[in-house]
């Protein structure tokens, strides 16, 4: 007689969750197969260095798997800003016809992955989604295991580019879903994601981002966390770019109990280039992570990362970013920046920029810098005769503005902005400044 | 401020002693400037001019140690920055600082809103305020492009300080305080700023010119000049005195006023 399962927490509690999942032979194996990788890993402890900076007492303690999903009313949706093309929603991981919409590009075409999942997986996709080649594999491998749905999305080469939103809805429990995007060679796209959670939801959403470019291609990728106050995001984005491939990501991360990225990028094709910034605004006693991996693996490549952080109130925050230059990746040029805000005491922000060079003949810097509001600044908007709480609005919204700024959607931006606002103390102050 | 008439006192300071870090920069510095007058004020690097006019729009990294300093009959050292800014004292800066993202003509009629409260006046027309700016735009030879970029952001040395001189002409102060003003300027933009300062002399309203160089003194001429060395006012006198100062340096004052 064997021994009683183990189901003292979530993740023990996984091998009981996985046969009720929907899928074919395959995917039921592979999925059997990253759970018991993932059981011999364990979940991340905060001896792992990577992760020393999150509370992962929220992760341990979560539901892992997927709940019923409760119903998501229009309104949800509505309050996100005007979307052009194509928008695919998924709820608690599921794709939801009902709720996508929109008109589908020329030159786009999206599966739902469960419908794959059904049947036996073609090699080329199988190789992707197994593949292990996430900043943390432990991460990769919980949303492999509990995988249900997901989207492929192709973009082929048009004239216009491609405008997608996917909208990432978590109603409790856990949300896994699975975006596998490829660009053609010489195709260009927008993806706009946005990561929502109600306020009340203990949810815990690992959306999975496996992303594509071929020679040339063109994406402007947006991550928008806009998550309850109990949810828990650990979101995964990995990208490869071939030859003079352009990649940019922007990442503006509000609300959440716990929101993490983990974004790799590869730069495998000769002048490929990628453009990260970001935005973290953590307040209250929110936690919001960003680690980034740049991989220069190609000479002639290029990477510029733009992070900026405002812990207010018990928020919490960090930037980890590492990038790597490869041998052989000469004229590798890379700049990495990254600042933050402190404006309460019980607030923190750690900031780890690092590099790793293995050739000769390239240009990289970094800066980090950590502290409260400019003296010199806040006094001369004083002695300008603005008030004080006003003054101190103005330049928490320019230190944020760095970021803002390069959002290339006008809707998006004034979005943004509005948020952004809205979390400042005394935002409403100095709304009149912003135009 | 229609109250105020030619020779009325706007600013009177006693005995004036204030640290910086526990360095004693101010000294018993002595000074009456009376409306309808410009002053200059001038002296060696180091003498503590900066630290006068930056201490006189209220920065708090300054301990006033001694003394006092009287503004239209009230404690300047009394009031925090913003108060004073809006009770017509305006500091233009030596290095004005760049913040990206917020606006300059909103910044500019934010801090003429927050003026114009304080003497009781409604909030400004926005059309009447852009036709206002534009004006003073013109006489400072900025063009359009002010309007819709951030403060000072990525403005040249010389744009700077003529947006300085912009906000100054704007706010209409009782007393300005101008910090090397002319530091960083080529002769052209020289003769832009100094006419901009020009078009403030009034009956009801006293400039205060902190400078090392006697050159803006030719543009704009001063009634007073004063020394400012060791933390005191050293030597007073009128336009001549500049001019002395120019061939002469100051180290003759210095040893004028150790003999006396």
């Amino acid at each position: 007689m064997s021994a009683a399962p183990d189901t003292a927490t979530p993740l023990a509690r996984l091998a009981g969750v996985l046969p009720g999942l929907p899928g074919g032979t395959d995917v039921r194996a592979r999925r059997a197969e990253a759970l018991e990788r993932l059981l011999a890993l364990g979940l991340p402890s905060t001896r792992d260095e990577a992760w020393k900076y999150t509370n992962l007492r929220l992760i341990a303690r979560r539901e892992l798997a997927p709940a019923p999903s409760r119903p998501v009313d229009a309104g949800t949706l509505g309050a996100l800003p005007a979307r052009e093309g194509a928008t695919f929603v998924f709820v608690d991981g599921r794709f939801s016809p009902a709720l996508s919409g929109g008109t589908m590009p020329v030159g786009v075409t999206f599966t739902p992955l469960a419908e794959v999942l059904a049947g036996s997986i073609p090699d080329a996709l199988s190789a992707r989604l197994s593949a292990t080649d996430a900043i943390d594999d432990r991460i990769r491998l919980l949303n492999s295991a509990l995988l249900a749905d997901g989207g492929i999305l192709d973009v082929g080469r048009t004239d216009v580019r491609a405008e997608l939103s996917v909208v990432h809805v978590a109603t409790g429990g856990g949300a896994h879903s699975r975006l596998l995007v490829t660009l053609a060679p010489g195709a260009n796209a927008r993806l706009t994601e946005y990561h929502l959670a109600p306020n009340d939801a203990e949810s815990l959403a690992v959306p999975v981002a496996d992303l594509v470019l071929g020679a040339g291609a063109n994406l402007e990728h947006y991550s928008i966390g806009l998550n309850g106050a109990k949810a828990v995001g650990l979101e995964d984005v990995t990208v490869r770019l071939g030859a003079d491939a352009t990649y940019r990501h922007r990442h503006l991360a509000f609300g959440a109990q716990l929101a993490r990225l983990d974004l790799r990028v590869r730069l495998e094709g000769t002048g490929s280039s990628a453009r990260l910034a970001g935005l973290l605004l953590a307040e209250h006693s929110q936690q919001i992570d960003v680690r980034t991996l740049v991989e220069h693996a190609a000479p002639h490549t290029t990477s510029d990362q733009v992070y900026r952080g405002v812990a207010n109130g018990r928020g919490r925050g960090s930037y980890d970013g590492k990038v790597v230059v490869h041998a052989g990746a000469r004229k590798a040029d890379s700049k990495q920046s990254s600042r933050n805000l402190i404006l309460s005491k019980d607030a923190s922000i750690e900031s780890r920029p690092q590099l790793e060079i293995n050739t000769d003949d390239v240009k990289c810097s970094h800066g980090a810098t950590t502290g409260a509001l400019d003296e010199g600044m806040l006094f001369y908007l004083l002695a300008r005769g603005l008030d004080r709480d006003t003054a101190r609005a103005l330049l928490t919204f320019a230190f944020a503005e760095d970021v803002i700024a390069g959002i290339a959607l006008p809707t998006l931006r004034r979005f943004i902005e509005e948020r952004v606002l809205g979390s400042l103390p005394a935002g409403a102050l100095i709304r009149d400044f912003i135009a | 401020m229609n109250s105020i008439k030619r020779g009325d006192l706007i600013l009177d300071i006693k005995d004036l002693a204030a640290d910086v870090q526990g360095r004693r920069i101010l000294d018993g510095l002595d000074l009456e400037v009376r409306s309808g007058e410009v002053h200059a004020i001038m002296g060696p690097n180091g003498a503590g001019k900066s630290t006068l006019a930056q201490l006189l729009a209220g920065r708090s990294s300054y301990e006033v140690v001694r003394g006092r300093v009287n503004y239209l009959g009230t404690d300047l050292l009394a009031l925090p920055p913003e108060e004073r800014a809006r009770r017509g004292l305006f500091l233009g800066f030596q290095y004005p600082v760049e913040i990206p993202g917020v606006n300059n003509v909103y910044l500019l009629k934010a801090a003429l809103n927050a003026r114009r409260r304080q003497e009781g006046l409604p909030e400004v027309d926005a059309f009447d305020f852009l036709t206002l700016v534009r004006d003073k735009m013109r006489l400072m030879q900025m063009d359009d492009s002010f309007l819709t970029r951030g403060v000072n952001e990525g403005f040249s040395g010389g744009e700077k300080k003529r947006n300085e001189i912009l906000q100054m002409t704007v706010l209409e102060p009782t007393l300005a305080v101008l910090d090397e003003t002319d530091s960083g300027l080529d002769i052209d933009a020289l003769k832009v700023v100094a006419n901009g300062v020009n078009s403030l002399k009034r009956d009801d309203r006293a400039i205060v010119l902190v400078t090392h160089y006697q050159r803006l003194l030719d543009h704009i001429v001063p009634d007073r000049v004063h020394v400012l060395a060791g933390g005191k006012i050293l030597k007073s006198g009128g336009r001549e005195l500049a001019l002395e100062l120019e061939r002469r340096g100051y180290d003759w004052v210095r040893a004028e006023a150790s003999a006396a």
